[in-house]
């Protein structure tokens, strides 16, 4: 083997002693290099090397498959954080549009905890009711107030004021 | 020039999992490494061993490589393992020791191993290399079969290019010196 660095090696040497010593050093340099070249060492076993090639080829597949599987289940979970992610620092629900609900019963009357007194309409039906309830007690307990016709008449009104109530 | 691009190519291959393009760079660096690893353990059988893991960790580092001279790092993981192989070694010996006292001896960590002492013998060279000091040993190797220049030596054993050159060059004069005594 002689220098296949391409390097100066007298050039080298000479950076550290004078130009008679730099090309002392490289002639030993020189022999002593030559005669590792006269000596070669044994080579490789030939069946050693095929089965060195294809241990590689089994270790290269083994780690080719080992990466492939790393990779898939890094994108399955990259995939699972970007989606959680999105989720997260995605748009508000305060960035939405918002919403208006309006409520069927009002306010008054779902806070309300005496319904006939609270609600107009009820109280008054319900006080008719009441006062033709007693009429008709009064009636049927013999008081000729009203005529023999009357309880039929008010049997109609309250029957009448019924159907005004559910009609609304 | 043409040699870089078609070894880039392959290590490109090797980088995508390329059966053959790992069994190119086994042709390529095979005799070398191999030649490294036996002339710092003198032992076949053991250089075997290091070569298969030198490849394997290979196949197992390809994608930390991130350009320069490829030989610089396939040599760096090379040293790495012979280093690990003495240390793992070390803690052997010392735990043989241990459970048998002073009745078995271990060959010296420096010495090369023999597998079949009655097959295998050692050449005047190697019996020469083994009688420098275990660094400089590692240098002169290291420098010949990596076939790097002096900067790059220097870079990935990280010490300075002087230190390096010096070494080196006492090295080759002395293991001269015991080739021709």
């Amino acid at each position: 083997m002689t220098n296949p660095a391409h390097e100066d090696l007298v050039e080298l040497l000479r950076r550290f002693m004078d130009e008679p010593a730099a090309r002392a050093a490289h002639e030993d340099i020189q022999t002593g290099e030559r005669l590792l070249e006269t000596h070669p060492a044994p080579a490789p076993d030939a069946r050693r090397v095929t089965a060195i090639k294809t241990q590689m080829a089994v270790v290269a597949l083994r780690r080719h498959r080992t990466v492939r599987l790393v990779r898939g289940s890094l994108a399955a979970a990259a995939a699972v954080i970007v989606l959680a992610l999105i989720g997260l620092l995605g748009p508000r629900s305060t960035d939405r549009p918002r919403l208006s609900y309006a409520a069927i019963i009002p306010t008054a009357i779902w806070d309300s905890h005496d319904l006939t007194a609270d609600d107009l309409d009820l109280a008054y039906f319900s006080a008719e009711i009441g006062r033709i309830e007693a009429q008709m007690q009064a009636l049927d307990a013999g008081d000729s107030e009203s005529g023999s016709g009357a309880p039929d008449e008010f049997e109609n009104e309250l029957m009448a004021i019924q159907t005004d109530f559910w009609k609304g | 020039m043409g040699r870089s691009v078609e070894l880039a190519r392959i290590i490109d291959g090797c980088k995508s999992g390329d059966a053959d393009s790992f069994a190119q760079v086994v042709d390529m660096y095979s005799g070398r490494c191999y030649g490294y690893f036996y002339r710092l353990t003198g032992d076949r059988d053991l250089s075997d061993e290091l070569l298969s893991e030198l490849f394997i960790r290979l196949v197992e580092k390809i994608g930390s490589y991130k350009g320069g001279a490829f030989e610089s790092w396939l040599f760096k993981i090379a040293s790495n393992i012979f280093h690990d192989h003495l240390r793992g070694k070390q803690r052997r010996k010392k735990l043989l020791e241990a459970r048998r006292g002073q009745l078995e001896l271990e060959p010296d960590l420096n010495e090369p191993r023999f597998s079949d002492e009655g097959e295998e013998r050692l050449d005047k060279l190697q019996t020469h290399l083994n009688r420098l000091d275990a660094d400089t040993r590692d240098l002169i190797l290291l420098r010949f079969y990596s076939e790097l220049s002096f900067k790059e030596i220097a870079e990935l054993r990280s010490e300075p290019i002087g230190t390096a050159l010096s070494k080196l060059h006492r090295g080759l004069k002395k293991l001269r010196e015991l080739m021709e005594g």
